[in-house]
């Protein structure tokens, strides 16, 4: 339980990466018509298909794991297979979330369709009806994430369907509270939206400042959200070494 | 904690991530968005960025999209129980959860299976009221037997349930008709300007107010107020305002043409930077761009010859399909458990599914076709295209295919006499008629300022030249007629020459010489080189005398010419060239060469052809591009390699599919996936080929509003 617990701090402070980058389009969904309270559930609509996705992900990937290692049920005689995964997620996990620390300068891993993804997910956007947000939320969850391959790892070697769902379910949940108070954020700036956004902070790069100045104005200051991501980093790289701990110790129950 | 920060801060950070704002790490990446390179903190910024930043706002795809969403979000959850239930977390004597479960199950996949189902299910009612099967049958037949015999298990307290199978397929087949339906709508926009010509609308200015008009109401003489950016909507004369226009769809020249008042526009062309008032020169339904709009369109509508095979394979590759399925349902049947029976028939009925058969040659010609018309080629249908890229040899017409089709002064030879005087006299006695070599030499006066005598009794002689009171030109027989002597130098240059011979005397003796000849323009010999290159034989067919015939072709580089040729005997010589040399292409001006044109296996007619409905012409080009031919090779065999790729896979991937699916080795949402992946690798490989140069048009608002359906 320790871990999910962890997870799910790991899911909040992670979420300061999700507003970044999710924001802006959370931001752009089309307001209700018929007022807050319809907004609000188009936001929650689109929140639970995200998460859906996440929750899929983690069993799928925690299937895939469990038979690929001939999963027993037992947690202390983990076959030779099992550790060897577990080495493989902590591993994979350390590697992301020290890359969320900045630690080395290396080529992000990059899902194949992603463009046809960003495609699909505009057209979406625009969309009145009511299922729209719960397909954008739908196909947002599959939108390659470091955030999200690091926790699809330690699903995988989670040991079965069960586990990983609820690994994914417990990061998803993290990331609900910040994920929908970006809809209000947004929803408020729509209104605010006749004065002209002052960028909230000094971008390095004004060529870039002034070009994504969208969603800009409604998000948390960038320092704040660079230490989230960093915080993010540190939970991930805790949470790949006790995965790899699985791997390595003899006794590792104590752990689960 | 504060130690935390002040480490965090003690990192080293680059610049901003693009989309996210966050600083940027070591790792950051750049790539390049729109041309731009960025930086970002990763590839989901970078697709994130892409998604805030695009144009793109296509609202049937989205209406798609959405119910593949839902769907996806139903189908997750079961995929999810599904799991569950294999994987045995409720534990096998806990009878009533897994019974609740079932009933969860039951209860998900019903709306999925109303949503996503009902368009198959439409399909399949279309193609049955019509007597036929089609893909649509097979899909509904296997998901919505997967579903029943499913909720018969669930009333029944069996075990076999199938739910996540009868779902998936749904899912994936809804996936590849989104993908055949984005490849479709890409394929449209490319041509949507070009096909909504007629339904386009024009700023009308009636009485100094300016009305919205459909370009079909639109009458010669109106005034159209064009705006910069816009694409002009009539054929007609600038009358105030001035912009540099494209003209590219209509000529293939790339350059933008300054216009002023007084300047011919032509509709199709894209206004430039500035505002335009034009008056209308020809009814609006009436303009070339029109005009190729509807060849456009036909050629759309038109099956190549691939597709029609297709369409005839099709016909009975369904049904073959359900008695295969049936049969495979029967032999394991008796060799094991129904369920597992049920599940190898269910997978070769989803893996046969001809998806990507019928998406290969209609995505790969559309784009084909849509790439040569914004370059202003005209193709008739994709079957043209097919039979251009089997074409071993060119035969070439000479007038005003490889050449201008006008005669050019290009030597003048004097004896005691004066340029100017000489033209004076040659212009004056052209002037009294409108013969060709008449028009070419007033033409060369006024190209040196030199102006035309008026000169008292002209008359023309047919065949022999013009004659005037106390002047003539034309030929040698004439000359003598007048018994004036042609000086020695002058004949000895005519006989040295191979151009066509004008003398012109006057007071009683001949003064001098014109030699004329129509010229080669500069991108023939470097087309026919370049056709060489290609390894294509070439030969020259032409009416003309021999001595004109034999210095054209030896210009271009045509090495074996036949001239003196009457229409009939072009079409014989062509047959003969077939013979040697395999199926040949003719590329004639499309004026008087309709039979050959028509005789050879692809007929490409050249130049501004005014009425493309009276073409014999398989394929037209505009003026003067010859060096398009090598492009338009190249083109058709992309297109022809395209689909004979997408064909091979098809067929292959289908066969080793097929063939495991009735040795009952696939589940078929593995089977169903497989095939939604073959569909994907057909539009990518149909994209991929089509898009190489399509260039990205100026869309008026009127245009880009005109949605296409294009066939299927």
């Amino acid at each position: 339980m320790t871990s999910y617990v962890l997870i799910f701090l790991a899911g909040i402070a992670g979420s300061m990466h999700c507003v970044g980058m999710c924001g802006g389009f959370v931001c752009a969904m089309k307001p209700d018509p018929r007022g807050t309270a319809a907004t609000a559930r188009r936001h929650l609509i689109y929140n639970s298909g995200r998460v859906t996705t996440y929750v899929f992900l983690g069993a799928v990937v925690g299937f895939a794991g469990a038979s690929l290692v001939a999963h027993d049920g037992g947690d202390t005689t983990a076959s030779a297979a099992q550790r060897l995964l577990a080495l493989v997620s902590g591993a994979l996990m350390v590697f992301i979330g020290l890359q969320f620390l900045g630690a080395f300068k290396t080529r992000v891993l990059s899902g194949a369709g992603g463009r046809w993804l960003a495609n699909a997910l505009r057209d979406l956007l625009n969309s009145p009806s009511n299922l729209a947000p719960l397909a954008f939320g739908v196909l947002n969850g599959f939108l390659p994430c470091p955030l999200v391959y690091a926790f699809a790892a330690q699903a995988a070697a989670s040991g079965g369907p069960d586990s990983g769902a609820a690994i994914m379910l417990a990061f998803g949940l993290g990331t609900f509270p910040a994920m929908l108070a970006m809809g209000g954020a947004g929803v408020w700036l729509r209104s605010a939206r006749s004065r002209a956004p002052q960028l909230a902070f000094p971008t390095h790069d004004p060529k870039t400042g002034a070009r994504a100045g969208a969603h800009i104005a409604s998000l948390p200051r960038a320092d704040w959200r660079q230490n989230g991501v960093r915080l993010a980093g540190v939970f991930i790289v805790l949470l790949g070494i006790i995965t790899l701990a699985r791997g390595l110790l003899p006794f590792s129950a104590h752990l689960h | 904690m504060a130690a935390l920060a002040t480490f965090f801060n003690s990192l080293p950070t680059v610049n901003a991530c693009s989309h996210c704002l966050l600083p940027v790490s070591l790792n950051g990446q750049e790539r390049e968005v729109n041309g731009e390179r960025l930086p970002f903190c990763c590839y989901g910024c970078c697709l994130a960025y892409q998604v805030s930043h695009g144009e793109r706002d296509e609202p049937e795809a989205a209406w798609l999209l959405i119910r593949i969403g839902a769907g996806a979000f139903l189908a997750m959850f079961i995929m999810l129980f599904s799991l569950l239930l294999y994987s045995g977390t409720f534990g096998e004597n806990d009878g009533v959860i897994v019974r609740a479960v079932h009933f969860i199950l039951w209860a998900l996949a019903t709306p999925l299976v109303v949503i996503l189902g009902a368009p198959f299910l439409r399909g399949a009612a279309q193609a049955a009221r019509a007597g036929r099967f089609s893909a649509d049958t097979l899909v509904v037949i296997g998901s919505f037997a997967a579903y029943g015999y499913s909720a018969l298990q669930v009333v029944q307290g069996g075990d076999a349930v199938y739910f996540d199978t009868a779902t998936m397929v749904l899912v994936l087949f809804t996936l590849g008709r989104y993908l055949e339906a984005q490849a479709r709508v890409r394929t449209a926009r490319s041509l949507a300007p070009m096909l909504a010509a007629e339904r386009a609308s024009a700023t009308v200015m009636v009485d100094g107010s300016e009305t919205g008009r459909p370009v079909s109401e639109i009458l010669p003489g109106a005034i159209v107020r064009v705006r910069a950016g816009e694409r002009l909507p009539v054929d007609g004369v600038v009358i105030e305002g001035s912009s540099h226009c494209d003209e590219a769809v209509l000529t293939g020249q790339p350059e933008r043409l300054r216009k002023q008042p007084g300047s011919s526009v032509y509709a199709g062309s894209i206004n430039g930077d500035g505002a335009l008032l034009v008056r209308a020169s020809v009814a609006g339904n009436a303009t070339r761009w029109v005009q190729i709009s509807r060849a456009v369109r036909v050629a759309l509508s038109r099956k190549s010859l691939l597709g029609e095979l297709i369409d005839r394979v099709a016909a009975w590759f369904v049904p073959a399909v359900l008695l295969l399925a049936l049969a495979t349902l029967w032999y394991w049947n008796a060799r094991g458990p129904f369920e597992d029976a049920l599940m190898a028939g269910l997978a070769v009925l989803v893996v046969a599914c001809p998806c990507a058969l019928g998406l290969a040659a209609p995505l790969a010609c559309a784009l084909g076709l849509g790439e040569a018309a914004q370059k202003g080629i005209l193709i008739r249908g994709g079957g043209v295209l097919e039979k251009l890229a089997r074409v071993r040899a060119f035969a070439f017409d000479k007038t005003g295919t490889l050449t201008s089709g006008s005669l050019r002064v290009v030597e003048v030879m004097t004896v005691k006499a004066g340029e100017a005087e000489l033209f004076g006299y040659a212009a004056g006695l052209a002037a009294g008629s409108k013969h060709p070599l008449s028009l070419s030499i007033e033409g060369a006066a006024r190209e040196r300022d030199y102006s035309a005598l008026s000169l008292a009794g002209i008359t023309a002689k047919p065949g022999q030249g013009m004659v005037a009171a106390n002047a003539a030109m034309g030929s040698a027989a004439l000359m003598q007629t007048h018994n004036w002597r042609i000086p020695d130098v002058l004949t000895a240059r005519a006989e040295s020459s191979n151009a066509t011979l004008v003398y012109v005397g006057w007071n009683g003796a001949v003064r001098g010489l014109l030699c004329l000849a129509d010229e080669a323009p500069s991108d023939a010999g470097a087309a026919v080189s370049a056709l060489h290159e290609l390894g294509f034989a070439t030969t020259m067919l032409s009416g003309d005398a021999e001595a004109p015939a034999a210095r054209i072709a030896c210009a271009v580089g045509i090495k074996s010419h036949h001239a003196m040729l009457t229409p009939e005997g072009k079409v014989a010589a062509l047959r003969e060239f077939a013979r040697q040399h395999g199926a040949v292409a003719m590329v004639g001006d499309g004026v008087n060469d309709g039979p050959v044109l028509a005789a050879a296996m692809v007929g490409i007619a050249v130049g501004n052809a005014s009425d493309f409905a009276r073409e014999a012409a398989d394929i037209t080009l505009p003026a003067a591009s010859l060096r398009e031919l090598p492009w338009l090779i190249a083109l058709a065999r992309r297109v022809r390699d395209t689909m004979y790729k997408n064909l091979a896979w098809a067929f292959g991937y289908n066969a080793i599919a097929l063939s495991l699916a009735v040795s009952g080795l696939l589940q078929p949402v593995i089977a169903a996936g497989l095939m939604a992946g073959s569909s994907v690798v057909v539009v990518i490989n149909s994209l991929r080929a089509g898009s190489e140069n399509l260039r990205d048009d100026v869309v008026s608002a009127s245009a880009a509003g005109a949605r296409v359906k294009l066939q299927s």
